[in-house]
């Protein structure tokens, strides 16, 4: 400990002493480096700061030079997650004593979920050479061992010799060279003004936090930990406040070793950095703010609306959605003739169409999760009847407008609508309207993650203030123009172009029904998605063959119809014979969680199915999460997972056993708890640890 | 309005182009995947996977100059059924494709590369066969990490002894080997008594002799049939390649090496 605090000193004082040398012995002498070990991802030699030995000279100055090519990088003293420092033997070497190796701030590097710290381009570390006998020459002989990745690993083991004979003067770019990286060595607090008020364990082991302070002002901090070589950290939260002079952070540990050894904690920010070991406190600091509240404030829900707005808006050019907006502008092109009133209040129709859909889609979740079915977005899209129907109506749509068959209602209701002054078709423009906002559902997910994530946890309120802004970032481009319906006088006259617009427009929708028929493909299988197609052909040729009577044509058209819409929820393909178990979880057993419980041991069940969103946000915020992902890997804790993708009898049965139907569903078992503690539909690490804690009392009493 | 009926099949005509656009345009402009032969060993080519791992000299290999006489012999042995090295000298059906994986403990990408592979295997149904090799290049407790997964491996417990190491760091302590067997469903005892076997360290050597044979310059490494690829590589490259590899047939080259 006074040993490494002082070599830290010793690095700053080397940098001010070289920096000092510079401006003295402007001269620049003759280089003392050794040869350079050059492979396509790394050029590594040793460098000296001193030409030679001057006379009493007790150290030299060194440094391992290295330049990355690109792309590949080299490790820090504690590496992260993987990863392996540089190594270096000194075997063989004449007249040396000691050589302290300093370790410039890392950089934190994220890949594949992986937490790296090392550095990239270029590095040097700046090695502290004791003579063994002042003034003599010496001969530096380094067996370096070096880890350089890129997409690749590559170990270089190489060699390299430096001989200083006896001289005076300073190499200028070799000495700069190690200044600079000797000033990126982390101090002890002194020079950055870095200190650390609280440090704390917790006693699970499971996270690290820490309040530190900087006297200039934290910009952009970073934070790594160092506890023994088999500790490791996951990324840090970072939380700054006090004008950026007060810091917290909290670092989860994935893993720790029996025995903690002294604590190192190194923070960095731009050009300073300091490595501080605190002593332990024996609670946690207080975070500044809260990330997360249980109830989110006004702002959170503002700025979360605000995403659902601009969503909507964007939804509007998805492929998915934009055959929508072009059938509602043909129409007023090829009814230009209206008043402004009648296309303005038909398009603010259409806008409440997609609203109302909204609406009731913020009602059924609300009503869902009520009911405690699994509640997700997109879901509809996994119903092989709800995609043969869309793929249905787009493909009749795009037949239409490709001029197979024209739609034209019976007459007497179309002499009906026409007298009814005021409205009519206000019913069609509402249509298009919802059928938009349907359409947009699937090309949301991705986009609106977040948004919808929260509103499934949210308030109702919530929930509402988010479909709504949803639906009125969908409907905006309806709401323009029933605002100024003048916009669409200023759509060209018809003329011969509208037939290509229509093909135009037919193209998109037959692309967009395309889209759903390998959407149906991934759900049913090919066979079923082929015989939707096939009777949907059928359909269209009935419909466009004239000869037909029209009475037979409704008999057929409705037969095949009725076909589509049912036939492919019987035509599911086989289940792939064994799913994906992740890691340690164990497939559901339900007759050995007895067996476990009286070893003493705790069951984890997680129910949990494919299509259940739920379940999956579950998996990705709780269940794969720290500190969850860790307790359940411990020893004694056995994850069983009951897969519900299909329907299962067994797993029915054992859902029924608890009353419930549906799932996420999760339970704990321990010799505390044989009957098992039910967890909440949505998981929190809290919940999850507390009813495992809870679980195994009995267990831990004994082993301790 | 009246379209005719020939615009209407013009119709559907656009609309069967855009659907395969949908699903094949970002095919067409994947470039062909570019082998080139090796001279050594004859009968094996080789594609790059990432650009980096390219720029080695691709006589550069692991070290050749600190072959003990022993590993020599193995690799002499070795050369010899370069195949049965690679694949464990089982034969296969024709159309399967075997994939042989070398990685490292200390290399961040050899385990997600472990885990695709895993999953590619056990997607294929039977299609795929991976024959996994340990290389450990660096130092003590890579290799240790080496010698449990091959025991582990004994246990058909490879993929989750991978898995389970994505999450905590390796010790080569018995007690964390001890609570890594129990993780992972494995006899602890067992896999011990096979981390100190001739049969592991045999392994280990007819793996490094590979790595030499095929001047591997570091680790992921990967043998696809009779492809060699080194590093990082996209899961839409390695899909063409198995394909290739099913389509060309996987034996011959096998047969002749």
């Amino acid at each position: 400990m006074r040993d490494r605090l002082s070599g830290l000193k010793r690095g700053m004082l080397l940098a001010a002493v070289l920096a000092g040398a510079l401006l003295h012995f402007p001269g620049a002498g003759k280089a003392a480096e050794s040869e350079t070990h050059a492979s396509p991802a790394v050029q590594a030699r040793l460098i000296s700061a001193e030409d030679g030995i001057a006379p009493d000279a007790r150290s030299v100055s060194v440094a391992l030079d290295l330049v990355l090519g690109d792309g590949w990088k080299t490790y820090w003293r504690s590496p992260g997650e993987v990863g392996i420092p540089p190594q270096i033997d000194w075997t063989g070497s004449h007249n040396i004593a000691d050589v302290e190796m300093l370790w410039p701030a890392p950089k934190r590097f994220r890949a594949f979920g992986i937490e790296n710290f090392g550095y990239d381009t270029e590095v040097a570390f700046p090695l502290r050479v004791a003579l063994e006998q002042p003034g003599a020459p010496a001969r530096l002989n380094a067996a370096v061992n070096l880890l350089v990745c890129s997409d690749i690993c590559v170990p270089e083991i190489f060699d390299l010799t430096l001989t200083l004979d006896l001289g005076t003067g300073i190499d200028l770019a070799s000495a700069a060279r190690i200044a600079e990286y000797a000033a990126k060595v982390p101090d002890d607090g002194d020079r950055s003004g870095i200190s650390i008020s609280t440090a704390f364990i917790a006693a699970d082991l499971t996270s690290l936090t820490i309040a530190a302070r900087s006297e200039a002002g934290f910009q952009t901090p970073d934070v790594f930990a160092e506890l023994g070589p088999a500790a490791a950290f996951g990324a840090p939260d970072i939380r700054l406040s006090e004008g950026g002079s007060a810091l917290w952070a909290r670092l989860p540990i994935l893993y720790a070793g029996e025995v903690l050894p002294e604590l190192r904690v190194t923070i960095t920010d731009g050009p300073t950095a300091a490595t501080l070991s605190p002593e332990l406190s024996p609670a946690p600091p207080k975070p500044p703010f809260s990330l997360k509240t249980a109830v989110p404030g006004i702002g959170d829900v503002a700025w979360i609306a605000l995403f659902a707005l601009i969503g909507g808006l964007i939804l509007n050019v998805m492929p998915c959605v934009l055959p929508v907006l072009s059938i509602k502008l043909s129409s007023a092109v090829k009814t230009s003739g209206q008043s402004p009133h009648r296309i303005g209040s038909g398009f603010l129709a259409s806008a409440l169409g997609v609203l109302v859909f909204m609406w009731a889609l913020a009602a059924a979740t609300l009503l869902a999760r009520w009911l405690g079915l699994s509640v997700g977005w997109g879901l509809q899209f996994q119903n092989p009847s709800f995609l043969a129907i869309m793929f249905l109506i787009l493909a009749l749509f795009a037949a239409n407008l490709f001029g197979a068959f024209e739609i034209s209602l019976p007459s007497a209701l179309q002499t009906r609508l026409a007298n009814a002054d005021g409205a009519p078709g206000y019913a069609g423009d509402f249509a298009t309207g919802a059928f938009a906002a349907v359409l947009a559902t699937p090309c949301s997910a991705p986009f609106l993650g977040t948004a919808v994530a929260f509103a499934l946890s949210g308030r109702p309120l919530d929930i509402f203030v988010i479909f709504t802004a949803l639906g009125i970032g969908l409907a905006s481009p309806y709401i323009l123009i029933a605002l100024r319906p003048g916009l669409v006088a200023r759509l060209p006259r018809p003329g011969p172009w509208m037939v290509w617009l229509k093909l135009a427009l037919g193209g998109l929708l037959a692309v967009t029904a395309a889209w759903l028929l390998s959407v149906l493909v991934g759900v049913s299988g090919p066979a079923a998605a082929a015989s939707v197609a096939l009777a949907t052909l059928g359909l269209v040729l009935i419909l466009s063959i004239g000869r037909i009577s029209s009475r037979l044509r409704l008999v057929a058209g409705s037969v095949l119809a009725l076909a589509i819409m049912v036939g492919p929820a019987f035509m599911l393909p086989p289940l792939a014979e064994t799913r994906a178990i992740a890691t340690n979880w164990t497939p559901f057993n339900r007759a050995e969680i007895a067996r476990l419980v009286s070893g003493g041991s705790v069951a984890f069940v997680d129910v949990t199915a494919d299509w259940c969103l739920t379940c999956k946000a579950n998996k990705a915020l709780v269940l794969d999460r720290e500190p969850v992902a860790t307790a359940l890997d411990a020893p004694g804790i056995v994850p069983m997972r009951a897969d519900w993708t299909r329907p299962d009898e067994g797993i029915s049965r054992y859902l029924a056993s608890f009353d419930r139907f549906g799932i996420p569903f999760n339970v704990v078992y321990g010799p505390a708890a044989p009957e098992g503690i039910v967890l909440p539909e949505l998981l929190t690490s809290e919940a999850v640890l507390d009813a495992l804690e809870a679980a195994a009392r009995r267990a831990v009493a004994i082993r301790e | 309005m009246a379209i005719d009926r020939r615009l209407f099949l013009a119709g559907l005509g656009v609309a069967a182009v855009g659907a395969a656009a949908w699903k094949y345009v970002p095919r067409i402009f994947e470039a062909p995947l570019s082998f080139e032969a090796m001279a050594d060993p004859e009968g094996f080519r080789k594609i790059e996977g990432g650009k980096r791992s390219a720029a080695f000299d691709p006589f550069f290999g692991l070290s050749p100059d600190e072959v003990d006489p022993g590993e020599a012999v193995t690799e002499a042995t070795v050369r010899q059924d370069i195949c049965g090295a690679l694949y464990g000298g089982n034969t296969v059906p024709s159309g399967v494709v075997r994939i042989a994986s070398f990685s490292d403990y200390y290399c961040p990408y050899c385990r997600v590369q472990t885990q695709k592979l895993a999953r590619l295997e056990e997607n294929s149904s039977g299609g795929i066969e991976v024959v996994w090799h340990e290389l450990p290049l660096l130092g003590e407790t890579s290799d240790m990490a080496a010698k449990a997964a091959l025991a582990a491996k004994r246990q058909g417990a490879y993929v989750l002894f991978h898995k389970r190491l994505m999450k905590s760091a390796f010790r080569p302590t018995p007690e964390y080997l001890r609570l890594l067997s129990k993780d992972i469903g494995i006899d602890h005892d067992q896999m011990a008594a096979d981390m100190a076997s001739a049969s592991v360290e045999e392994e280990l050597r007819t793996s490094a002799a590979l790595a030499r044979i095929f001047a591997f310059v570091g680790t992921p490494a990967l043998v696809v049939g009779k492809t060699v690829i080194q590093g990082q590589i996209s899961d839409r490259t390695i899909e063409r390649l198995i394909e290739l590899e099913r389509e060309e047939g996987v034996s011959a080259t096998c047969a002749t090496a």
